[in-house]
């Protein structure tokens, strides 16, 4: 597949309207996450496109022609769910043999897998002396058994230790490079954000922004952090320095021990390059700080 | 029943082979099954009159509990353990799910029927091997309408634990209860409620049904006479109607209702 779309998604669950009226693109070699609040409705647009939740309204196309989410769908999705639990009575090995039989996978795939997600050493082993991190490894495991078309996250780094953090990423990657898809819903937006291309906020069930974290960090409108290194020996000019900063009034100046911080709009950093540039000597080093994108995501749905 | 749907049916009968509870129960069906077995072939009484009416008792008690334990978590522990959305990402409808369960939690009811009866046949004495055979049909069907049960139970409950509790109570009601009630029903009603309606109340309620089935098996209908279950028992028919009532009605509705749920 190479691209999907889920256009006009809506449900609604008693009161609620868990999804209203959103609509996702997934491209082949992209990862999209999907970030917001609780009950901001991830998890109800994921259980949508596994089938887990029937919506009031939906429309889904895959390389542009018209699908159902039924079973042939359901050939072409691996999914983790968040904080999985398989019966403490089986081993991992067990348990990907289940669904390898299931998803018509053949055995030798399962040695791959067990190895692939680190459990190599303990596939034989019975689920119960598993610890968390091991547990969700294995879930990853079941996720990318047939090798599907598009994966699905449900918080993935939940219980990941930095072992399986490690492994979650190479997945990812491994899927970007192969053009398959991702798809995550995640609350680790600064562990996430770096590993996938496409972020959407929701909150209420709406789409409130989508983009890269690029376009977030654009649409947010947050001031960029830049921290002037200075030479505390030249302390007069670096008060004459501070004070053409503020004179300047483009931003908000401070004065933090052999440093000065200027946080300032995105297109004004130039600027106050040009500034210091009238003090020859004074500045030793400057650093640009993007804002997070916890604040973006914060102002974002602050704004909303 | 598609490849996953059969692939489901050997990793339930699996992984419930495993569980401790299970395993215990079995185990201990056997061994009180063997000595019921061993007691009467000391005795020296025709299997008839001892080892038979002795282990319908016997399994009528434990058969219910091992198929309650086997079905309670049938779906509401999936669901728990955030895996029934993980089974259902798969290529299989949810009814064929609930199926699937009932099929291969079926296995594992008659792997340990068959271990307890088993046992009782190995320390009987040979020519009344036969008669506790005819035995293994209705205490696997007993034990398969109380799994039907379990599985309906573990549908409707939102928790385990809710699960749990239920079929707890509707072991000691169904098992033990229930008898009381018709005698208490009896005593109450002062003999206003007629020979058929008392029979009708036994043979409703699964385990009175074996029991009732059992007995006239083993020890004729001239016991049911004077235990006062006499007027209208149900034929070859009707006994089969019920068995199939209780082993498919708790059953499809299970399925229907995972069917009909908007969010699993």
């Amino acid at each position: 597949m190479r691209e999907i779309q889920a256009r006009g998604l809506s449900v609604r669950l008693g009161s609620v309207q868990a999804l209203d009226d959103v609509s996702i693109r997934l491209l082949a070699g992209r990862a999209m996450m999907l970030v917001g609040p609780n009950g901001a409705g991830k998890s109800t647009l994921i259980k949508v496109l596994l089938g887990l939740v029937r919506p009031d309204f939906a429309v889904f196309e895959a390389d542009g022609e018209r699908v159902r989410i039924d079973n042939e769908w359901k050939r072409h999705i691996g999914y983790l769910p968040e904080a999985v639990a398989f019966s403490d009575n089986l081993s991992g090995y067990q348990v990907l043999r289940f669904f390898a039989q299931a998803r018509g996978v053949e055995r030798r795939r399962i040695g791959e897998v067990l190895e692939r997600v680190g459990l190599g050493h303990a596939g034989r082993r019975a689920i119960r002396g598993y610890s968390r991190g091991m547990r969700q490894r294995l879930g990853l495991g079941v996720a990318i058994l047939s090798k599907p078309d598009l994966l699905i996250f449900d918080e993935p780094t939940a219980g990941l230790d930095q072992e399986g953090l490690t492994v979650l990423w190479s997945v990812i990657d491994e899927w970007r490079s192969a053009g398959r898809m991702v798809l995550a819903s995640t609350h680790d937006l600064a562990l996430m954000e770096r590993r996938v291309d496409e972020i959407c906020v929701l909150r209420e069930g709406r789409l409130i922004a989508q983009g890269s974290a690029e376009d977030l960090r654009h649409s947010a409108g947050l001031p960029h952090c830049i921290w002037l290194e200075v030479d505390p020996a030249a302390e007069a000019k670096v008060a004459l320095l501070c004070e053409a900063m503020r004179k300047w009034g483009k931003g908000r100046i401070e004065r933090v021990g052999d440093r000065i911080r200027a946080e300032v709009p995105a297109d004004e950093i130039l600027e106050v390059v040009e500034i210091q540039g009238g003090f020859p000597g004074v500045v030793q080093g400057i650093r640009v700080e993007e804002p997070t994108l916890d604040r973006v995501y914060d102002k974002l749905l602050g704004a909303a | 029943m598609g490849r996953v749907g059969r692939a489901l049916v050997w990793h339930e009968l699996l992984e419930r082979t495993r569980d401790r509870w299970v395993v215990v129960i079995s185990v201990l069906f056997a061994l009180l099954a063997s000595g019921v077995g061993l007691y009467g072939r000391s005795a020296e009484v025709d299997v008839a009159k001892l080892t038979g009416p002795s282990l319908v008792t016997l399994a009528s008690l434990l058969v219910p509990l091992v198929a309650l334990i086997l079905s309670h978590d049938a779906i509401v522990g999936e669901r728990e353990r955030n895996t029934l959305g993980l089974l259902l990402s798969l290529p299989i409808g949810r009814f064929e799910v609930v199926i699937a369960k009932f099929l291969g939690r079926s296995l594992a009811l008659a792997a340990a029927v068959g271990l307890g009866l088993g046992a009782a046949m190995l320390v009987s004495e040979p020519e009344g091997v036969r008669a506790l055979l005819a035995l293994m049909g209705p205490t696997l069907l007993l034990g398969l309408a109380f799994l039907s049960l379990g599985l309906l139970i573990s549908s409707v409950a939102r928790r385990q634990v809710t699960a749990a509790s239920v079929v707890v109570v509707v072991w000691f009601g169904l098992v033990f209860f229930f008898d009381l009630g018709v005698l208490a029903l009896l005593v109450i009603s002062d003999g206003g409620i007629s020979q058929q309606a008392v029979t009708d109340l036994v043979v409703s309620n699964p385990a009175g049904l074996y029991r009732v089935q059992m007995m006239r098996a083993f020890a004729g209908p001239e016991v049911l006479q004077e235990l006062g279950i006499s007027a209208g028992l149900p034929g070859a028919a009707t006994t089969w109607l019920l068995w199939s009532g209780w082993l498919a009605i708790p059953t499809l509705l299970s399925g229907a209702m995972l069917s009909r749920r908007k969010v699993v």
